[in-house]
Order: C-alpha cells, then structure tokens, then sequence
C-alpha cells in the first residue's frame, strides 16, 4: 500500500482499520490452558495468537546470586505461525525474541527472584516459559509480555519443605495436597509496548501492513507505576533523540494504562473458579 | 466428559513433577442391582431379596464397606453369609495399593458368584466422579467419594418400582465417617455392630478383627515395648547409615533371641543378634525391621539355651529370669556377634498362622492364647467364645496388631481346620505352613483351557528321523499372561504329597491333553537328535510336532519287554535300541565326572480306601528309569544350549553351584575312619573315589557314604542367563543345563518352551520374555516355591511316617549312626529310610557322662564304656512320641550296645488286640 494514503490517516489520528495511534487491536486472554504446566496462559490480539506455558522445576541458583532463583525463555517459531518459519526460519528471530524477553523479565525489579529460593546456594526454583508462536500478526512483543504476564499469574508452585536430620542432610519433601503451593507476585511485572516510527507519527500494536511501512520501532518495557525497565530500538532504521523521547513517554502512558484493566480480567477470570467454561483452542 | 487428574510427584533425581492424567467419565455403568430398571445391566450381580437375618438390618439390604473394614475384616466378607455386597472401585484402588493379599482376595470374592459382590467403578462414574477439594486429604476425598457413591446407589435404587424396602446399608469403623454419612440421610453402621447383629450365624463374631478402638482395654496400660519411629525418621536412618535394614528372623528355639539379616550388595551382609522381648520389640518372623547397632562394649554371643514360650498366663518376674538366663558371661570375644534392637518394622509380612488354641484356666473367658505350629511366631491372643469346641482343632488365625502394651499380639479366629492328627487336617496344615498354593483353580483360569472335546485341527508334514524326544506342548494351551499363566507362573510347581498332589495346571491338561497317551494325536514339542552307534549326535534338531503314541508303557512295562527274550515287535527292538545308546550316554557322562548320589527314597503303600500308609518300600530302580533319565538330561542339555546360543541374555538355565571344600569336610572324616581317602578336587575325583570306596564286609556302607555326599552339596537353581556367569552343573556335570522335560509340572520348563519356540520360529515372542529382570524375579520365585515344594514334600513324608510308627507301636530296628553329635547320635534305619536321634541328655534327669571328641570321626564316648563313631550299626526302639500334640516326633531309644542307664531294654512283644486299633 502507499505510505502516502497511511500518513495522510496519521494526521488525523485515524489508522487504516480505524483505531486511534494508542489503540490496541482486540485482545482475548485465557489463562490455565495446558493442564500439564504449572501456570499458561493464550493470548490473541488481532490475528496474532501466542501460548505461553511455565514449567517449574528445581534447579541450581547461579553462583552470583545465591539467594535468587531464574527464568529461562525459549521461543518457538511455529511454522503454523507464518511460512517464513518453515525448517530452520524461526530459528534466528526466536533466539532474539527469547534473549530479549530474558533481558525485560529476569531482573529483581518485575519479579521477586529471592522468592523462587528454596535454600541459597543449593536449590531454587527455575521457572521456564514456553512461549509458542501459533500464529504471527504483528506486534509479537506486545501480546508475548502480555501472555507472559497472564502466565505468571496463573502459575502454581508446589510448596516444599526442606528437612534436615541429624547429620545435616537436607532433603526436599513435598506437600501431598495439590492445592498446597505458591503464587508469584506479579504486581511489578512488565508489559512490552512496541512504538512503530511511520513517517512523523508513532503507533502502538502495528499490523504487518503497519510495521512493514515503518523504519524502526522502539520497544519500551513498563511497570504498573510506569517505570520504564528497558528500551530497545528495533529495525534497519534510525531514530532522532526527540522522537525517542516523544516515543517513550507515549509508550510509558500505554504501557501504565494497559495493566490495570489486565490485572482486574485475570481477578475476575480466577474468582469464578471450576465454574469458568474453558475455551481452549477450539474456540 | 473429560477430567484430568493432577498431582505433583518427587523424581528419583530430587526434582519435583507434575503429572496429569487423563480421567474419563461415562454414564453407562450399571448398578449392578436386579431391582433396576433403569440400568440396562444384562446379568445384574446383586439379588432383589438380599436379606440377611439381622436384628439391624431387617430389610433387604446391600452392603457397602469402605476400605478399612475390606482391609481389616476380609475374613468375615469372605464368608459365604456375607452377599450381595458394592465394592466401590475407590476402595478397591486403596485396598491394592494397601495390602496386595487382601486385594486379590476380594478379587476372588467378587468372582464367585454365589456371593453376588458388584465391583462399581464410582470412579468413573459421571455422578459420584468427585474432586478433591482444597485443604481435604486423600483419605478424606475418599471417604467423601464413598458416601457420594452411597448416597447415588440410594437415590438410584429408590427409583425403582419394584424396590420394596430394599436399602444401601454403609459399614465403617471411623466414626467422623459415619456421623457424616447419618447427617447425608445414609444408613451407616461399624462392621462389629453389623456382624454382632446377624442372630443366625453368632460364630461369624470370632473372625471379627480387632480394630484400634477395642485394643485399649485388653491389658492394663503398662506400656511394655518402645514405641516403633515412623517410616520416615526410619528411611533417613537407614540413608545415613545409623539404622539397618534386614529381615527378621526368629530364633526356633529361643523365644527370646532372633537375628536380622541384612543384605547388603555383593557379599557384604551380615547378621545382627538381638536379644530380649524389649530389643525384638514386637517384630515377628518374616518382617522387614530397621534395627540399630549397639556399641561394641554390648555385643553379646548368641545363647545356647533353649527357651520356649509356654507358661500359662503373662507374668513378668517369670519373663525377666528367662532373660537373665541369656546372659551368660562369655570369654571368649571371637563368638560375640554384633548385637542390636528393632527401632522400626518397614514392613510387616504376617500372614494366617496355623496353630492350636490353648483354652483361658478360666471358665467362660473369651480371650485366649494360641499356640502357632511353626515356634518362631509369637502366641497370639484371641477372643473367641468357642474355645471349648476349638480345643483338640487345627486353626488358622491372623494377626491384628500388636500394641506396645501387650505381651502378645492380638489376632482373630479365621477358620478351623480340623482335629490335630488328623489326616487331612495335617496335610492342610503343611501346605499352609510351606505357602503352598493349593487353592481349587479359580474360574478364571480355568476359562483359558481349552473346550472338550478337543482336537488337533491345524496341518502337519511329518519326517522321520531315527531318534525322536517328545514333550507334551504345553506352552501352546498355556498363553503368556493370561490368568492360567499367571496362576501357573505362581504355584512354580507341581507339589507331591503323600497321597495327594497338588497341581500347578489343571487337570485336564496335566492329566489328558498335555499327557502324551498311546492311540491320540496329541501336541508335542520335540527334540530329534540324529545319532550314530557310538551315541555321538550329528544333528540336533527341534520342531512343533504332532503325537500319535504307539504304546504308552510303565518304567516295568518296558523293562519287561526288555528283558523278555521272546518279544521281538518294533517297539520292543527300539526300545532294546535306545536302552543301549542310554547306556553309552551314561558312560560318558560319569566319565566326565557325573556323580551318583544317593538319598534314602522311601515310597509309602497306602490302603486304597483310607489312604492310610500300610507298609514303606524303597524305590527301585530300574534300566529302563535310567534309560529315560539320559535321555531326559541329553534334551535338557540340547536344549540349554540352543536357548543359549540364541538368547544369550534372557534364557532362562538352571545351575548347580560347585560346594566349598570346607562342606566335605565330614565325609571326609567319615571316610577316614575307615581309613578310606575322598578326594573333592573335582567332581571327577569326588565320583571316581566314591565308586572306590567300597568295603567288603560292610555292603550299605557305599550308600551311607553317598547319603553323606549328598548332604554335602549346594542347592540346584534356576537363573538367567543375563544375570549371572557361572552356568556349570556340578551335579551333571554340564557346562550348561536347564529344565526342558517336564512343563505339566514346572513353570520354569514353560518358559523354556517359549524361548525354545521362539528360537525355531514356532511361535511369537512378548516383552516379559526378553526383559532380563523379569525373568530374574520370576526365578526367584520358582526357586522359592521349589525350595518350599521340597519342605512339604518332606513334611508329609515324615507325617505319615508318624503315622506309619503310631499304627505300628513301637518298633525293633537295626540302624546306621548317620552324625555324631555332641550329645546325641543320628541313626539312619534302611528299611524305612527314617533318621532319627538318640539323645544322652534328658531334660528331667542328669545325663550320662559324655565324651566328644571332634577330631577324628567325630567320635562320642558315653559314660566311658562305649565309643560311637560314624557308620557304626546300632539297635533301636522306634516309637512316636505324641507328647506335644503339634509337634510329634519319632523317638529312638538305644537297645544295642548295651550301656547300663542309657540302653533301653527290648520291649515286650505286643499284644494281639492293639493291633487291630490300626483299622481306623
């Protein structure tokens, strides 16, 4: 399409499918998925669809941090996702999607890592999120954090015990009631909100339509109380200091204003219990 | 409907799993009631007039226990009173993962259709499927998920026209269950309020078990034992090395002693000595026990004393002398064995003990002392109110518990068996005893044999080839898996009796269609060796094939044909044939270092109508018994080999292990005293100088000599190839051997059919077959049951030997000194082939002065007149003494040589009249 009937949209804060410059397309999320994980959750937002799983296993804390337990991301590039995918496609993008996601998610600020520590120095928790890519429609950060968000919240963490006897074997004993375990506090989780430089203007949740008009797009990582935990600039493009500015502070207003309503539908998704009619992916 | 199960799990790496499981629901699984209508149940199980007369349950009524009350009170749910009764699937799944025993027992139960018990899978059942809710424990969800089924089967049945006054009725021992299932509108009652109710049958109360709540009351509050510590500290102790674990094995004839055997890998085990009731801490025979060590300083040497437990009433003065009895100061430190206490039981193995009621002194008391047969199980006490009946009887009774409180632990009356002495109680009582399976076969093993009439209807193309070995095939009617092999897989064996033979198959197999008779085309697995004139095999080759015998003679039969010179048909000229080629086999293979052993084999004939033993002869011998044997081992050894070669990993062998020099060392001794050398440098030497041991005046003295050696050797068993990398046969001197010969009545030969029919292409093999650990356990148990076949046969043998001396009185016999002990001789009589001992020392008076010597012989010297050595031939009284009614013995009593005060003289001639007692 030609950037000149795009732009001349942008003037008047009017987008191709008729959204706004800080609108987000509709977005339908759904927690406790994939029963075999300890927490999931699915997200769609236009036509992009992400699955996110976490598995929690006990591992090792790294020596640095004793007292701190991780996260470990792996992102699959589904070739269901797009065609580009196909045979070793995804490879490249999944690798930087997932070194990204580490960077904004594994830090003590978004999550109380000396929560995940079960006895510093030799047990913790290592959370590892799956994210799958089912299908790509733009904005795949945007809706990933979201997912991941949801994820976390959803997730349930066997509670254990450490016993220790009278040489001073410490051993690991786990509860037998499955309702026993423990919940991640997600309040200071991070959304992503990606800004995509077309022409003068910047808009949030790009189409493919959308981003493959646009130079560069800035990716701006922020907390319910709008801190901003990390900034990246994607794409060929390059971008003067005034518009990353103008950039960050739109994407720090989205970014603040998307998770009160996101917390409030995961609330309210929880209460209503074994009473919520799952929708799975047959939907 | 779909529902997953989740739950979280520890892997074996210290990780933690979740695990999902996939949990489906239906809503067409019947009641299983023939009020029903709504079910659309072909065969309903539970009856429409299910009445019982109970002054509780006046109306018809379905029972159903929950799991505690099938666990604990299995006894009285298998009694045929008890019917029509809901097995709820929960309480099954608890009761399997429980106790295995009493799981397949109310399988069984459920089976037979006379008791009319539904198994209702509540499990999967769309309206009483529950989930466990948060903060309830496993044990609360399912109770909660029993009272949901009852409360769905009360609602359900009411729905039925013709439903009456038909009702669930709940039985459980928990009360917070109970008050539950009253405030949910369920009829609910404790199993001992149900059974007291039954006003027909009053004796079903003695089989109640003892439930945690009646115990408190039996003996005062004394606490006699330490407390057991709970699996867990005890799994901790024994990971960090301060507890062992091993199983316990009490002492025969020290009530006070026992030893804990603790296996460690490779040959690092040892044995631990414990000593005094407070250390044994109520761990009976059998039980797995974590035991911890006591410092050096406490070590003590196992005591010499025997000890029984058999005063009348529990007094503790009494019990602390018998302790100080064990403690006899011991000098020399090399006997001081590592000494220590139960702290725990893992696991307890208990099961029905047979054994006689010792009746309460007071008239009208319930609670009384039972005496176990086998004297390394405790007394148990048990409360009964017909004891007076059960006096004299044979009784089988079950352990319940033992609280730390009680000098004894409490059990419950399961069955009676029938008068001691008799007969076919005692048979009974030796195959219980030895867990030996001897229970008819159950419907659903017998639902695999095939239907009569039967017939061979698959083609077969014949070749002839000069020597053929035929076994009846029947690994083709027994298919791995199913319930027939599974029962034949855990019998092991076929055990012979006196009398009386219990089967590992069916009759119809073992005795018509798996039996190779003369004029029917019968299925056989044969072995076809083509040989020349000097025996030696050209080819050896193995098929399925089909039988169709010409004759089918006795061992005598064909001696006879043999031996008559005026018989010249085909079978007769092929059998003079083969006996010649047998007897080239057996050349070969004593010069190869084959032993000959010797055992007295005494046969018993028995009175056609009582079954009662009338005379003993020995077995004999025959050429053609031996012609048979040969070619019998010559298949075995065939067929070890191909099995073998083809799977080298999971064929299953049998071997004989090579004993040390140190078990020679009495027929060593023994030959030396008649100046006579054995060497047990190799089989071969040990075979040539026993063949060159002969004395001229002293023809029995070859035999005795053998009888020794025989006593010498190791036990034959069966492994797999995979495990283990010593196949050699002593015995048979074989590098390699395994049982092919005889599948009607070894399991081990099954399984060697398959691998053997797997190996030729004849049939298809399954993963059980080929897993080497597999294979290894089943070993096990075919060793176990061999072993304990061996024990009954044994047990019998010497029974009706008992049997045999008591209808006879008592006997004049010349005998052989068998051992020499350090106050007794062992006599070994021929004629019967009966052992028995004398003893110089009586409990009641003090005993000749004994002199023994160990060195040469051994030799004892008695009050310095007579010196006994091995093999020496002495006269005796044989006699039964029936003193102790469970255990009667066979009494010797030495006439010659005469030792004043130790002989006996010989006894009078018996008078006419007694022996007409015989004919009972």
């Amino acid at each position: 399409p030609p950037p000149v009937s795009l732009s001349s949209l942008h003037v008047d804060d009017l987008r191709v499918d008729g959204r706004g410059c800080e609108d987000y397309r509709h977005m339908e999320i759904e927690t406790d998925v994939v029963s075999n994980t300890d927490g999931s959750a699915k997200v769609s937002l236009g036509h992009t669809d992400i699955l996110v799983g976490i598995k929690a296993e006990i591992g090792k804390p790294r020596p640095m941090v004793p007292d701190e337990g991780y996260l470990e991301f792996f992102v699959d590039c589904s070739a269901n996702a797009t065609p580009e995918f196909e045979g070793r496609g995804g490879e490249e993008l999944g690798v930087e999607l997932s070194n990204t996601l580490y960077k904004v998610f594994n830090n003590r600020h978004s999550l109380d890592l000396r929560s995940l520590c079960i006895c510093p120095g030799e047990h913790c928790w290592v959370l590892y999120v799956d994210v799958l890519l089912l299908q790509c429609d733009g904005n795949l950060f945007d809706a990933m954090s979201i997912a991941i968000k949801a994820a976390l919240f959803n997730t349930r963490i066997p509670k254990v015990h450490i016993s220790e006897d009278e040489e001073g074997v410490k051993e690991i004993e786990l509860s037998d009631d499955p309702y026993d375990c423990m919940r991640l506090n997600v309040e200071n989780v991070p959304c992503i909100v990606t800004l995509c430089k077309i022409a003068h203007r910047h808009v949030v949740d790009a189409t493919l339509q959308e981003k493959a008009c646009s130079v560069a797009s800035l990716l701006i990582s922020v907390t319910h109380k709008g801190m901003v935990t990390c900034v990246r600039k994607l794409g060929r493009g390059s971008l003067d200091p005034d518009s990353i500015f103008e950039m960050t502070e739109t994407g720090k207003r989205v970014g603040k204003a998307l998770h009160a309503p996101l917390m409030e539908l995961l609330q309210k998704e929880e209460s209503l219990g074994k009473k919520r009619q799952k929708v799975g992916f047959l939907a | 409907m779909l529902k997953s199960k989740t739950f979280v799990k520890k892997t074996r790496a210290g990780g933690v799993m979740k695990v999902v499981r996939e949990h489906y629901l239906r809503d067409d699984i019947w009641c299983g009631s023939e009020v029903c209508t709504e079910c659309k149940d072909g065969a309903p199980v539970l009856q429409q007039d299910a009445r019982v007369e109970s002054d509780l349950c006046a109306y018809p009524h379905y029972l159903i226990p929950d799991t505690n009350v099938v666990l604990h009170q299995i006894d009285i749910l298998e009694d045929p009173l008890i019917r029509n009764v809901i097995i709820l699937q929960t309480v099954l799944q608890e009761v399997r993962h429980r106790s295995p025993p009493v799981y397949k027992r109310i399988k069984d139960a459920t089976h037979e259709k006379e008791k009319h018990f539904y198994t209702f899978t509540n499990e999967h059942h769309r309206q009483t499927f529950i989930e466990r809710e948060q903060g309830e424990s496993i044990n609360d969800r399912n109770d909660r998920a029993i009272r949901v089924a009852a409360k769905w089967y009360t609602e359900h049945l009411n729905k039925a026209p013709s439903v009456g006054e038909l009702k669930v009725v709940l039985l459980t021992n928990d009360r917070a269950n109970r008050d539950k299932a009253e405030q949910n509108g369920l009829l609910a009652y404790r199993c001992e309020e149900y059974i007291k109710s039954l006003t027909g049958n009053p004796e079903l109360v003695d089989r109640l078990a003892l439930t945690s709540d009646d115990q408190n009351e039996i003996t005062g509050s004394k606490l006699l034992f330490p407390e057991h510590l709970p699996l867990s500290r005890i799994q901790a102790g024994i990971k960090s090395g301060t507890f062992l674990q091993g199983t316990f094995r009490a002492s025969r004839d020290n009530y006070l002693e026992a030893t804990v055997f603790v296996q460690r890998e490779g040959d690092d085990s040892t044995e631990v000595l414990l000593q005094g009731l407070q250390n044994l801490n109520r761990a009976v025979h059998q039980d797995v026990v974590a035991v911890e060590l006591f410092p050096k300083e406490q070590w003590v040497a196992p005591s010499s004393v025997v000890l029984q437990d058999d005063r009348p009433s529990d007094k503790e003065t009494e019990e602390e002398e018998a302790e100080k009895k064990l403690e006899s100061p011991v000098l020399d430190p090399s006997r001081l064995k590592p000494t220590g206490r139960v702290v725990g039981i893992i696991k307890r193995n208990w099961r029905p003990f047979c054994g006689m009621l010792n009746q309460s002194q007071i008239k009208e008391a319930t609670r009384h002392l039972f005496t176990p047969a086998d004297r390394r199980i405790p007394r148990i006490r048990i409360e009964t109110r017909q004891a007076s009946t059960l006096v004299g009887q044979r009784i089988i009774v079950a352990i319940d518990g033992w609280p730390r409180n009680s000098r004894y632990p409490n059990g419950h009356f399961v069955r009676n068996l029938g008068g001691a002495g008799d007969k076919d109680t005692e048979t009974e009582v030796l195959l219980l005893e030895h867990d030996v399976p001897h229970q008819p076969f159950s419907q659903a093993v017998l639902s695999f044999l095939p239907k009569m009439p039967w017939g061979i209807t698959e083609e077969v193309n014949t070749v002839w080839v000069p020597i053929l070995f035929h076994i009846a095939d029947v690994s083709h009617f027994i298919r791995p898996g199913n319930a027939l092999d599974q029962e034949a897989a855990s019998r092991g064996t076929t055990v012979y009796l006196c009398g009386k033979r219990i089967d590992m198959v069916p009759e119809l197999l073992s005795s018509n269609l798996c039996s190779l008779r003369s004029n029917v085309e019968r299925l056989a697995f044969s072995c076809i060796w083509e040989m020349n004139h000097k025996a030696e095999i050209l080819n050896t080759r193995f098929t399925k094939s089909i039988i169709n015998s010409k004759a089918s003679l006795t061992y005598a039969e064909a001696q006879m044909r043999i031996d008559d010179a005026s018989m010249n048909d085909d079978i007769t000229k092929s059998l003079r044939g083969l006996n010649t080629l047998a007897k080239i086999l057996k050349g070969q293979r004593i010069a190869k270092g084959a032993l000959t052993l010797s055992s007295p084999e005494v046969r018993f004939h028995m009175d056609s109508e009582t079954h009662d033993p009338i005379d003993l002869q020995t077995k004999e011998l025959k050429d053609t018994n031996s012609m048979v044997e040969e070619f019998m081992l010559l298949a075995n050894i065939s067929v070890a080999q191909k099995i073998y070669e083809e799977f080298s990993e999971c064929a299953l062998l049998r071997k004989h292990p090579a004993p040390p020099p140190s078990n020679y060392d009495i027929l060593i001794k023994a030959a030396k005293s008649r100046e006579l050398e054995i060497r047990i440098d190799s089989a071969k030497a040990l075979a040539d100088s026993l063949n060159e041991a002969v004395l001229e005046d002293f023809p029995y003295f070859n035999t005795l000599l053998r009888i020794l050696a025989t006593r010498c050797m190791m036990q034959a068993v069966y492994f797999c190839s995979g495990m283990d990398s010593d196949f050699h046969h002593y015995g048979l001197a074989s590098p390699i051997y395994t049982h092919f010969t005889s599948p009607i009545r070894r399991y081990s030969d099954i399984i060697v059919h398959r691998l053997l029919a797997v190996a030729i292409n004849a049939d298809s093999t399954y993963p059980d077959l080929m897993d080497k650990h597999k294979q290894s356990s089943l070993c096990n148990n075919l060793n176990y049951r061999h072993k304990m076949a061996q024990y009954a046969q044994r047990a019998s043998v010497a029974f009706h030997t008992q049997l045999f001396f008591k209808n006879k009185g008592i006997l004049n016999e010349e005998g052989f000194i068998l051992f020499v002990r350090k106050n007794a001789i062992i006599i070994l009589i021929p004629k019967f082939g009966l052992e028995g001992t004398v003893f110089f020392e009586n409990n009641d008076k003090p005993g000749p002065r004994l002199n023994f010597d160990s060195e040469v012989g051994p030799t004892l010297t008695v009050e310095d007149q007579h010196t006994f050595h091995i093999f020496d031939r002495v006269k005796v009284t044989i006699s039964l003494d029936a003193s102790n009614i469970q255990h009667q013995k066979i009494r010797m009593a030495l006439v010659e040589p005469v030792i004043p005060g130790v002989s006996v003289a010989l006894p009078e001639p018996e008078p006419e009249a007694k022996k007409l007692k015989l004919d009972r």
